[in-house]
């Protein structure tokens, strides 16, 4: 993904790390911004870092390390990510 | 030549016969040397066959191998090392594993490669072999000091097998630090590569590698990260494990995703969790 067309608006954030996260989820799963991803089956802590290394490779970010372990929704990730991005410029 | 030292001892740690298994079923998914451990990839352009002799090359740069050494393996695999160095540096190999079938598979490629006199295995565990003093000029493990539970024991017998101002080459998957054992040594992933690949294996910090070094009296001489190697290595294996997918489930049915669910728990891993180093030490002052 570009770095100019990344988006930075958090609903375009929110709706980026959604697609990621169900993706890597799979089975067509359905996620709100405040899903509990941890409580969804067939999520371990395994499939929690796929989820974030990807949303940091599709955002160009490096997310805290306490903030990394600490994330459970879609909607968390989407505003560490929105942070991150903000903090860059 | 292949001697077996057996019996059962404290500190030793048996893994559950991973393996042990056929060494056909390992071909299907490494490279032709059949190295189970990082490869070091030169060019976004290596394939893993041409990774896996970079790594060779460069470990054998870090002892500092010029040709003829004697040189010791613990945890020898399927002999990628010890045949690879007996044949490009001309050096005399012992590789100690605790695997029988890999010593059959090694012996046999010994033969066809004309190697039989440069090459000799030990099946046993290295804790516990009796090995001559000072007989190596170099020692290596790659992979294998994860599954040796008593660091001081390994580290202290293997400077007393070097002579002096001889090298030990050791990588090793490594927690990113102790906060990240703590957090994650008992999670469904790490149990699940502990007891259901391997039966043992305990992922330490570098640190915890770097002390048991000191405390045996070597120098550290280099560390270097290879994590991203690694990366690269398992992301080879996976797709050659997806590509045989049919030929494995004929060794075992469920093979195939057994194997993909522990690789993809490794490569998770790197950098959050985990990390691959390279620790070269020197017996010296």
């Amino acid at each position: 993904m570009n770095p100019p067309t990344t988006p930075t608006d958090i609903t375009d954030i929110t709706r980026t790390v959604a697609d990621i996260a169900a993706g890597e989820i799979g089975g067509g799963v359905q996620l709100a911004a405040d899903t509990d991803l941890r409580a969804v089956q067939g999520v371990d802590s395994v499939k929690m870092l796929r989820m974030i290394a990807k949303i940091e490779r599709a955002f160009d970010v490096e997310l805290e390390d306490e903030d990394v372990f600490g994330i459970s929704t879609v909607g968390g990730a989407a505003a560490l990510v929105e942070q991150a991005l903000r903090e860059r410029v | 030549m292949t001697t077996v030292v057996t019996g059962p001892d404290s500190g030793i740690a048996n893994t559950n016969g991973h393996y042990d298994l056929d060494p056909e079923l390992f071909g299907q998914f490494l490279d032709p040397l059949r190295k189970y451990s990082s490869a070091l990839y030169e060019s976004p352009q290596d394939t893993l066959a041409q990774a896996q002799e970079h790594k060779l090359h460069y470990v054998a740069g870090r002892l500092g191998l010029t040709g003829g050494e004697r040189l010791l393996d613990i945890g020898c695999g399927w002999g990628a090392l010890v045949l690879f160095m007996a044949r490009e540096y001309n050096c005399r190999t012992l590789g100690v594993s605790p695997a029988p079938r890999q010593h059959e598979y090694i012996n046999a490629r010994a033969a066809e490669l004309g190697l039989t006199d440069r090459v000799d295995t030990t099946v046993g565990h290295f804790e516990r072999l009796d090995l001559p003093a000072r007989g190596f000029d170099a020692v290596t493990m790659l992979g294998s000091i994860v599954h040796m539970p008593d660091l001081g024991e390994v580290f202290g017998r293997a400077r007393r097998v070097l002579r002096k101002g001889g090298s030990l080459y050791v990588s090793e998957s490594c927690f990113r630090n102790a906060t990240a054992r703590e957090a994650f040594d008992r999670r469904a992933g790490t149990e699940f590569v502990r007891e259901s690949i391997f039966g043992w294996g305990d992922l330490r910090p570098l640190s915890a590698l770097v002390e048991g070094a000191e405390q045996a009296g070597f120098s550290v001489v280099a560390v270097d990260d290879l994590t991203e190697h690694y990366r690269r290595t398992i992301e080879d294996w996976l797709a050659n494990v997806a590509a045989a997918r049919d030929r494995l489930e004929k060794f075992a049915p469920g093979l195939t995703d057994q194997f993909t669910r522990y690789l993809e728990v490794a490569n998770a891993g790197w950098g959050y969790t985990t990390k691959h180093y390279a620790l070269v030490c020197r017996n010296s002052r």
